[in-house]
């Protein structure tokens, strides 16, 4: 009896093993063919470099080169880190308001950003890059703006989901020790927040940092982000270049391995907690 | 604090100083003001860069280029002319981007590079106003590596003994298929180069090559290019585009099924890497050619020969001239900008320096009497183009296509195209298509 | 904290709902009003009433294409996703080695961009298409199980790590005592498991037909709808009609403002039957 669960584990890690190789394989396959010659990667990509097809490191600095990689990471990181903070920051305050005060504006409200997360961004992908430029929000901090707007529905509705379950009382505290709502918020809600604000974050930073068609309509003829950059690649230029493309690709996902292999564990737990709030 | 959030609170840290390094710094207004041009050649995008710091070095005018990725430039202009800070220079491809353009383009029939325009006939005009100022002169046809063909020439029992032979489509399909079977003596993987069919990077068929059977419809019944008859056509000469096309796909280094993946790049790079003897394309596509790393090709064997369809008389037809890339100056700008723009292209089409960009980094040919002709570019595409301008006996085939409805009728012709290379399509079909889609796409 | 002064809400609430108002409520209302127009820019549109809706359906197929493609798309997927990623969180809960590397593995694609997945896979799926002398664009349906394999390696980690959480919520002792009573591991799985998860089934049907029906990004990167539009889901079908021809603006709007009526009534349809499970458990 014990002999045979022993074997059945045996298999069973087995199939896993194979199964994450097969699911690491496409990436491997593309890491091998951005150190091969251009020509010799569509037709042929599961073959290994050779010494006439390798061809070192030279589709990395075509790459960059072609399509401004390091420009486009700094406004993708830029445009992410910030947007993420200021929509962590503003729409915590905002739940915890409209949470506490019962008022037919707060439900209003609330519903309100509610529904803004069932319509589909095609809905109001013109209309909001016209918006952008007549606010001049076409820019790598106005954007931040649109995010703001556009990511509050989700997070004010799991911020508010968890500020529900926090007991009054410790605020009523705080409120009796002589603190103003200010300080209630920021010296007694927000510390509570912490674990609920990573999740935020995180499913934020994984939304903005890949979002294509928002910045590529509101500011991607002047400054390209690193999906923008990607898919320009593709289109533009009357060119095609695989090596380059290839190496890109591997750059392009570098950033967010290394992001999700030193918080892992952050981001596992705050994907749970936002899909079980959402 | 526990360790962990500080060890968090240190990952922001640095994560924002690693940023404050890549803060995007607003472009910076110079002195004499900003004239935004949006590019319409994706390829000249560094020299429009280029050009921009010499024109500012000698104005103080900071030029400010947007170019808008290949297959793309309507929708962009679309988006952009519509922005508070909208382009003051951009470009229309004919009269159909005037009529679609019109509310936007100002009269340039005062403005001084429009009194060197060498042949005013060019210029897109309505009534008695100019909008539209074509600034390169350019031409297309099949594009063959001569050393290649020599090689074959030289072989036994070859279909011909020189190019001078190759003058109708019968002769040009003789030769080609003799070509396809001793490939491996004339060491290529095909006659042509893949025929590009990548939605996006088919538009040397559906609007370059098409434009012959077009060009023939309307010269033999007679149209007048300027009325409402382009609104419809029969696509009579349907099976001489069939003609040459199916030459194409069949004697080509990919086979037809996989050409939806194949981009116009991947053509040229075969065409340079000496895998295939012929592709068609136009002038501009010499810098592609010769930026290949491993080009085999030498600059003195790059030729041009006529697309030949089998039309009767076509022995006189020479290769295909004319511009689709016209300066239109947005008429919404302010006045001092619009003349900010005019100054800035009389500026690049006529002082010495000016000029040095245009024919040495553009290479374009400037159809404008400013230029001397020891200032024409010397690149060997650019240097067929003239010689066969030059060549009197030979007619012309008019650059019509800028009188095809609109980019839809191309996709759609181009999927077209795509399905009957893939086994998937008929070709009455796709001649019915075309015909449908025409005279619908007119009539928006 | 039941009544706050008037300034302290405005100081609350105020950068989040300008944002809100600027980015998606005046976008919103602006839109659902152009869909009545034909417009180029938005200061130059005339009322048209229905006929961009009319125009829709009746100018070409593409969009009933589009909408067929999608519905056939979310269906298969749903049900793939779902499947393995139950599979998967049922071996990984079980006492294996290197379980946490595997779920390591397994959920790192859903952290690639959309964009970038559709070159990976189409490099992918072109290099063992050209043995057989064809390539994506040859026929719609290689695109449509393109798709959906690209679907299922993104979605699958993301769905596993919700099962694996609602598996991990079920009490061991129950478990423990159904052993006892002799149950196999099947019985287990059938009679204990799979009610248990049932709300982590529903979050998941949520979220994969929600983000099937929005696919856009990967859709452009692997086929941009070859051949001629067949493989175009509705976002891409909206955004070509958009922005691939002058003139059909207001069409497009059009479409768009139904794309968000279906998605709405799915959300709906959902929300009601979660609801009415709820009640009967």
């Amino acid at each position: 009896m014990k002999n045979r669960e022993v074997i059945r584990e045996r298999i069973l890690f087995i199939l896993l093993l194979i199964l994450a190789l097969l699911y690491l394989f496409p990436m491997l396959l593309v890491l091998m063919n951005s150190f091969k010659g251009r020509f010799y990667i569509s037709d042929t990509p599961f073959a290994l470099p050779t010494a006439e097809t390798f061809a070192g490191i030279k589709n990395y600095f075509s790459g960059i080169e072609k399509t401004g990689f390091l420009p486009a990471f700094g406004y993708s990181l830029f445009i992410t880190v910030f947007s993420v903070g200021t929509i962590v920051l503003f729409t915590s305050m905002t739940a915890w308001c409209i949470t506490r005060v019962k008022s037919k504006f707060s439900s209003f409200l609330y519903y309100l950003l509610v529904f803004s997360m069932i319509v589909p961004f095609q809905m109001v992908m013109f209309t909001m890059s016209k918006m952008a430029n007549i606010c001049h929000l076409d820019n790598p901090v106005g954007i931040i703006v649109l995010y703001l707007g556009f990511g509050a529905g989700l997070s004010v509705f799991i911020f508010s989901g968890f500020i529900k379950g926090i007991p009054h009382e410790i605020e009523e505290a705080a409120v009796i020790d002589g603190c103003g709502p200010i300080q209630t918020f920021f010296l007694v809600v927000l510390p509570i927040l912490k674990p609920i604000c990573i999740t935020v974050a995180i499913l934020n930073t994984m939304w903005i940092w890949n979002d294509y068609l928002l910045p590529y309509l509101v500011i991607g003829n002047n400054y390209k982000t690193i999906p923008i950059a990607v898919q320009y690649l593709q289109g533009g230029y009357g060119s095609r270049d695989m090596g380059a493309m290839m190496a890109m690709l591997v750059l392009a996902i570098l950033p967010i391995i290394i992001f999700y292999l030193s918080l892992q564990k952050y981001i596992i737990k705050g994907v749970v907690a936002g899909a079980v709030k959402g | 604090m526990s360790k962990r959030s500080m060890s968090l609170i240190g990952i922001l840290a640095v994560l924002v100083m690693v940023l404050s390094a890549f803060i995007p710094s607003a472009p910076a207004k110079a002195d004499g003001g900003e004239l935004y041009f949006l590019n319409f050649k994706p390829e000249q995008a560094p020299v429009y860069t280029k050009i921009g710091d010499a024109y500012k070095a000698e104005t103080g005018v900071t030029l400010k280029v947007v170019t808008a990725a290949s297959g793309t430039y309507e929708q962009t202009l679309k988006s952009e002319i519509a922005k508070a800070d909208a382009p003051v220079l951009f470009q229309i491809n004919g009269p159909v981007g005037y009529q679609s353009w019109k509310g936007y383009c100002a009269d340039l029939k005062d403005t001084d590079l429009y009194k060197h325009l060498s042949d005013k006939s060019m210029a897109v005009t309505s009534g008695d106003g100019v909008y539209g100022i074509p600034y390169v002169v350019e031409a297309y046809g099949i594009i063959y590596n001569n050393a290649i063909m020599t090689k074959y020439f030289a072989l036994d029992g070859a279909k011909a003994k020189s190019m001078d032979e190759v003058k109708n489509f019968a002769t040009l399909k003789a030769v080609v298929e003799d070509m396809t079977a001793k490939k491996d003596k004339l060491g290529i993987k095909g006659v042509f180069s893949s025929t590009s069919l990548k939605p996006g990077e088919d538009w040397r068929w559906q609007t370059h090559l098409a434009n012959i059977p077009v060009f023939y419809e309307w010269r033999d019944n007679k149209v007048d290019i300027a009325s409402d008859a382009t609104k419809e056509i029969k696509f009579q000469y349907a099976d001489n585009f069939k003609n040459i096309f199916d030459l194409y796909l069949n004697n080509s280094v990919t086979s037809p099924k996989l050409l939806g993946s194949k981009s116009v790049d991947d053509s040229m790079a075969e065409f340079a890497l000496g895998q295939s003897a012929m592709v068609q394309n136009g002038n501009w596509a010499w810098d592609q050619i010769a930026g290949v790393d491993g080009n085999t090709v030498k600059a003195e064997d790059v030729k041009f020969l006529p697309i030949y369809t089998g039309m009767p008389g076509e022995e006189k037809q020479s290769i295909s001239v004319g511009t689709e890339n016209f300066f239109a100056i947005n008429s919404k700008a302010s006045a001092e900008k619009q003349k900010m723009a005019a100054d800035f292209i009389y500026w690049l089409y006529s002082t010495p320096k000016g000029k040095a960009f245009v024919t040495n980094d553009l290479k374009f040919i400037a159809p404008f009497d400013t230029f001397a002709e020891n200032e024409k570019p010397t690149n060997p595409l650019a240097k067929e183009v003239m010689r066969y301008m030059a060549d009197t006996n030979l007619y012309n085939v008019a650059w019509n296509f800028v009188k095809f409805p609109n980019q839809t009728f191309k996709d759609n012709f181009g999927a077209a195209l795509l399905k009957y290379a893939q086994g998937n399509m008929k070709w009455d079909d796709v001649k019915t298509l075309v015909v449908e889609q025409w005279k619908k796409e007119s009539a928006r | 904290m039941q009544k706050m002064p008037k300034k302290y809400y405005v100081f609350f609430t105020l950068p989040t709902l300008l944002a809100f108002v600027i980015a998606f409520f005046i976008p919103f209302l602006a839109g659902i009003y152009l869909s009545f127009t034909e417009f180029r820019t938005v200061t130059d549109a005339s009322w048209v009433g229905f006929n961009n809706y009319i125009l829709a359906f009746t100018d070409d197929q593409n969009f009933i294409n589009a909408l067929i493609f999608t519905i056939k798309f979310a269906i298969v997927s749903v049900v793939l996703i779902n499947v393995f990623a139950f599979f998967l969180a049922y071996l990984l809960t079980r006492s294996i080695p290197g379980t946490n590397i595997f779920r390591t593995i397994f959920f790192m694609p859903n952290l690639i961009g959309g964009i970038i997945l559709g070159y990976i896979w189409q490099l992918l799926i072109n290099g063992i298409l050209i043995n057989f002398g064809v390539d994506i664009t040859f026929d719609a349906s290689y695109g449509f199980w393109g798709l959906v394999v690209l679907m299922n390696w993104q979605m699958v980690g993301y769905m596993m790590i919700i099962y694996i959480a609602g598996i991990q919520s079920i009490s061991n002792e129950l478990i423990e005592a159904a052993k006892i009573d002799g149950a196999n591991a099947w019985q287990i799985l059938k009679s204990i498991i799979v009610p248990m998860v049932m709300p982590a089934v529903t979050i998941c049907t949520f979220l994969t037909v929600a983000n099937s029906f929005k696919l856009f990004d990967q859709n452009l990167a692997l086929t941009a709808g070859a051949p001629d539009r067949a493989s175009a889901m509705l976002a891409l079908d909206i955004f070509t009609t958009f922005y691939g021809r002058i003139g059909s603006e207001g069409v497009g709007q059009a479409k768009a403002v139904m794309f968000f009526m279906i998605v709405a009534a799915i959300v709906l349809i959902q929300l009601r039957l979660t609801r009415s499970r709820e009640v009967e458990s």
